[in-house]
């Protein structure tokens, strides 16, 4: 642990995992189906997140719906503050299907400002014009600065400004949780 | 009149190098172990004494080589910023080129330079005449009307003489004056369009290449017209190691030939070149590091004669272009001697005597001057010369009107304290504390007696 | 630091001579997810809103121009274009006094071409706003040998994630390959900036060229140089033609054009009987039937369009990368 932070555990592996798996079938409910269907991560963790809400749709559906990756940096609020000494890695954008009338599902880790997922929103908006943009999230930590919200939640976590949350997955982090830590 | 005691008095015309004292007036009156200046004293002089412990006194350099700029580019300097640049520097006697605009290529013309010159109360102002009418290698211009009117050479300079036969020619009639021939040494056919020499670093840095064969094919040429006509001729700012060849091939043929060479020839090669560095560009240009070595063992061992500054003030603006666009040269007067001293006399590669020789008895040979000794009778030309007097090369001790020296804002040390021309002392050259007060002290019992006796001031 | 965060340290971009392979490797990331976007119907990014860079051409340029200007555009810049024909560089102002002008524009980028070698780095030295030297004299063309190399890179495969994250070994990309570059090398900048990118990059450079357009002092490059073209052929994984100024002739740097392309030009059959089956490369403009045979050009063996479209992926890459303040 840290130094001069406290660490809590929010979610272990099982509770990221059945979080999961209420997303898809909220996702599947409240779209009748899986019908024009596709879902569209966030780099970095909103793209393995994307992936294991896709196994859940295909296992509940038995259809494995397209799936893209998104990288926003392109699209951020805030680049022109940003220094060269740490400008942002761009990551592969592939979004190799028309999503044009399409339902798109954005998968992003947590939801905080709303800024990322306005970046998101214009990043898709160039590529096609969907019929609708959901927004699934695996942890609400409110604090919004737009007004943007999540159709699909896997937990809502009050939090103060100066508390990170930090998720880690199996796929780039090597193991599962969820985790809350405030500077001391 | 002045006695400066103890000073390290380097003169190699008398084979003097160690302390002792040095009396003159307008002339030297003598020179050697603790000198009385009483006993030379009458009426009309007062005696300075100044102890000059830990400085070197030598006759005053001259320079074969300067661009004065006057008249045409005053701008960039004119004859009397240049004499007092070159005093500051150490020199007591400078050539003029004639590469002016117009052409210093007739009479009217280097009287012109020659009385400037005297107004300048700086160094002496001699003028190089042009070979060629308005320098375009064709027709001769009068020689022996200019050398009567005080041209000591003639000089192309800033342009070689491009046909043989003009040269050959030139040779020839300038028998008439007895002066030297200055050649320029460049074919322009091969030097076309380049901006530094041609090598591995011109290649590296997509600047076209001057081949060092663009000297040496017409140093060689030069050479041979000499040998087969006779004639003085004098080689301007050799930078190639073929060339030096020639020159030496030339001296053991007993062809009467000599050869100059700039400092920063010395210096700087093409490795020290980069994009920007606009004020190291300059023609010839800079050698290979090979080639320098070779320019420096041939002035060690006498086969180039002399050094000169090839002093090419600029201006700024000129400067402050890429450099394929910036004009050719550095402007040497005021930082020549110590760049010299700091790179060559202090880690030994060249001693005092040889200095001296190089730059003021050689050149006041070869070309028939006053000065380049301290021969008792000669006119008092001095140098006190301080190796560690320091100065920051900047504004407001810069008295040339360009500032094109890559020197600039770096600190120096190894500068003249006091000149004398002709046993004047030049304000422009007073960094000397005890010289000043000397003749602070002098002037005001000068003015003292004026009032006294009611009689002006005898001018200096 | 941050796994996500790289450093970018160059206020200009004079030259390959100031790139590591790791800044060539970041350049060429960028430019990967800057293709995808050129691919879109939508081709325009709000990436850089509000900046704005100028194009400062002292030597007539219509596609390089035309690259950068798309590039700065397709990110949501701003351009503003001064060239020779059009603007006070014609009444005497010096190039000093220009750029000033642009700077005092409030210019976020200048990207300058100009006929003298060392022209962008002086102004680079003088100006507060960033410079891209789209080519100087015979310096340096940096922008063409980093599209040439990523273009190889992408051909041979080596530009995923794989090859350009992780191991990270950048200086690695090309090594084993064979680049010969033909032509005009004495007066070429994109000869000189890609010998320095392709040998970073691990590439072996071979030059190829008449003598008096290949001199001796070429080789301070470290490269391989050979006056005839089949020998230096032999097991190219790539050759680039440069383009021949047809005016040398008249200086006399070689005899006549037909000589040259009977010596130097490439063709389809030379290229097939050199072993290897190498691309072929041009910067462009190019003389048909002179450096490049119209059968070669027009083959499967020619990526020069490919060149063209990475040339302007390339450009975004790095107005993105060199618009983040330092």
């Amino acid at each position: 642990m840290d130094i001069g932070a406290t660490k809590k555990q929010i979610l272990n592996e099982d509770g990221i995992q059945r979080a999961i798996a209420r997303i898809a079938h909220e996702i599947v409910e409240q779209n009748a189906g899986v019908a024009d269907l596709v879902l569209v991560g966030i780099h970095r963790r909103g793209v393995p997140l994307a992936g294991r809400i896709l196994a859940a749709v295909a296992e509940i559906e038995g259809v494995r719906v397209p799936m893209g990756v998104l990288d926003i940096t392109y699209y951020r609020d805030d680049l022109s503050t940003i220094s060269g000494n740490v400008l942002p890695v761009i990551r592969e954008t592939a979004v190799r299907f028309p999503i044009d009338d399409k339902i798109v599902v954005l998968v992003d880790d947590v939801l905080y400002t709303g800024r990322t997922i306005r970046a998101a929103l214009d990043a898709l908006m160039d590529i096609g014009r969907p019929k609708k943009i959901q927004l699934a999230a695996l942890v609400d930590r409110g604090h919004r600065e737009l007004p943007i919200q999540a159709d699909f939640v896997g937990r809502v976590l009050p939090t103060s400004c100066r508390e990170t949350v930090s998720v880690c997955l199996r796929e780039i982090d090597n193991r599962d949780e969820v985790v809350l830590s405030i500077e001391t | 009149m002045w006695l400066i005691k103890k000073a390290h008095v380097v003169d190699p015309a008398q084979g003097i190098d160690g302390i002792c004292d040095v009396l003159f007036d307008e002339f030297i009156l003598a020179v050697g172990q603790d000198l009385n200046g009483e006993d030379f004293l009458d009426s009309s002089h007062r005696l300075s004494v100044i102890e000059a412990d830990g400085k070197y006194l030598f006759p005053g350099l001259i320079d074969v080589h300067a661009h004065l700029r006057e008249p045409g580019r005053e701008d960039k300097e004119d004859i009397t910023s240049g004499a007092k640049a070159a005093v500051r520097g150490g020199f007591t006697t400078v050539l003029a080129m004639a590469n002016t605009q117009p052409v210093i290529d007739n009479r009217g013309l280097v009287e012109y330079v020659m009385s400037r010159g005297e107004q300048a109360q700086g160094a002496r102002v001699l003028p190089v005449a042009a070979v060629t009418m308005d320098l375009k290698g064709d027709a001769l211009v009068n020689m022996a009307e200019l050398h009567k009117a005080g041209a000591v050479a003639f000089s192309d300079d800033g342009r070689g003489v491009q046909r043989a036969q003009t040269m050959l020619l030139a040779l020839q009639y300038a028998q008439l004056t007895g002066c030297p021939l200055i050649s320029h040494c460049e074919d322009e056919s091969l030097a076309k369009g380049g901006c530094m020499r041609r090598g591995f670093r011109s290649a590296r840095l997509g600047l076209t290449g001057i081949p060092a064969a663009a000297e040496s094919v017409m140093a060689a040429r030069d050479i041979l017209l000499a040998q087969e006509n006779g004639g003085k001729l004098h080689l301007a700012h050799l930078s190639t190691a073929a060339a030096v060849a020639a020159l030496r091939w030339g001296k053991q043929q007993g062809i009467d030939v000599t050869g100059e060479v700039n400092p920063h020839h010395l210096i700087f090669s093409d490795d020290d070149i980069g994009l920007t560095q606009t004020c190291l560009k300059v023609n010839p240009p800079l050698p290979s590091a090979e080639d320098r070595g070779v320019l420096l063992t041939a002035l060690v061992d006498g086969t180039i004669d002399m050094l000169a500054t090839d002093h090419a003030p600029h201006t700024w603006e000129e400067k402050a272009r890429p450099f394929p666009e910036a004009p050719f040269g550095i402007n040497g007067f005021e930082t020549a001697l110590a760049a010299v001293w700091m790179s060559l006399v202090e880690p030994g590669k060249l001693s005092v005597s040889q200095l001296v020789r190089a730059w003021s008895l050689n050149p006041a040979r070869r070309f028939g001057l006053a000065g380049g000794s301290l021969h008792v009778d000669k006119p008092a030309d001095i140098v006190l010369f301080d190796p560690k007097h320091t100065e920051t090369i900047g504004q407001d001790v810069w008295l040339s009107k360009s500032t094109n020296t890559p020197y600039w804002d770096k600190e120096m040390h190894g500068f003249p304290t006091a000149v004398w021309v002709g046993g004047s002392l030049r304000d422009a050259a007073l960094r000397d504390a005890a010289v000043r007060d000397a003749a602070i002290q002098d002037a005001a019992i000068q003015d003292a007696a004026i009032q006294q006796t009611g009689r002006e001031r005898p001018s200096c | 630091m941050d796994v996500n965060t790289e450093s970018w340290q160059h206020k200009d971009l004079l030259g390959i001579a100031q790139l590591s392979p790791w800044d060539i490797a970041r350049i060429f990331e960028t430019a990967v997810s800057m293709k995808e976007i050129l691919n879109r119907p939508i081709k325009k990014l709000p990436t850089l809103r509000g900046k704005s860079v100028a194009m400062l051409f002292y030597e007539a340029s219509t596609r390089t121009r035309v690259s950068f200007e798309t590039a700065v555009k397709t990110l949501g810049a701003d351009v503003g274009s001064f060239s020779v024909s059009t603007s006070s560089v014609n009444k005497g102002e010096s190039l000093l006094d220009t750029a000033k002008t642009l700077d005092a524009m409030k210019f976020d980028l200048i990207v300058i071409r100009h006929t003298s070698s060392g022209a962008s780095e002086f102004l680079a030295q003088n100006l507060r706003a960033g410079v891209i030297n789209a080519g100087d004299g015979q310096h340096e063309h940096p922008t063409q040998a980093l599209l040439d190399a990523f273009t190889l890179c992408e051909k041979f495969g080596v530009l995923g994630t794989k090859h350009l994250q992780e191991p990270a070994y950048p200086d690695r990309l090309l090594t084993g390959r064979k680049i010969v570059i033909v032509g005009d090398i004495l007066h070429s900048r994109v000869a000189r900036s890609n010998a320095l990118c392709l040998q970073r990059l691990g590439a072996q450079v071979t030059f190829v060229g008449p003598p008096t357009l290949l001199p001796p002092e070429m080789a301070c490059w470290n490269v391989g140089i050979s006056h005839d073209l089949d020998a230096g052929l032999d097991g190219a994984d790539a050759v680039m033609a440069l383009r021949l100024q047809l005016e040398r002739q008249k200086s006399g740097l070689f005899p006549s054009v037909r000589e040259y392309a009977e010596l130097y030009g490439l063709t389809l059959d030379r290229l097939r009987r050199s072993g290897r089956e190498p691309l072929l490369l041009h910067p462009g403009p190019m003389n048909r039937g002179v450096e490049v045979d119209s059968e070669l050009a027009d083959s499967l063996y020619s990526v020069i369009e490919e060149q063209v479209t990475n040339g302007l992926a390339v450009r975004m890459a790095l107005i993105y990368l060199m618009s983040a303040p330092l």
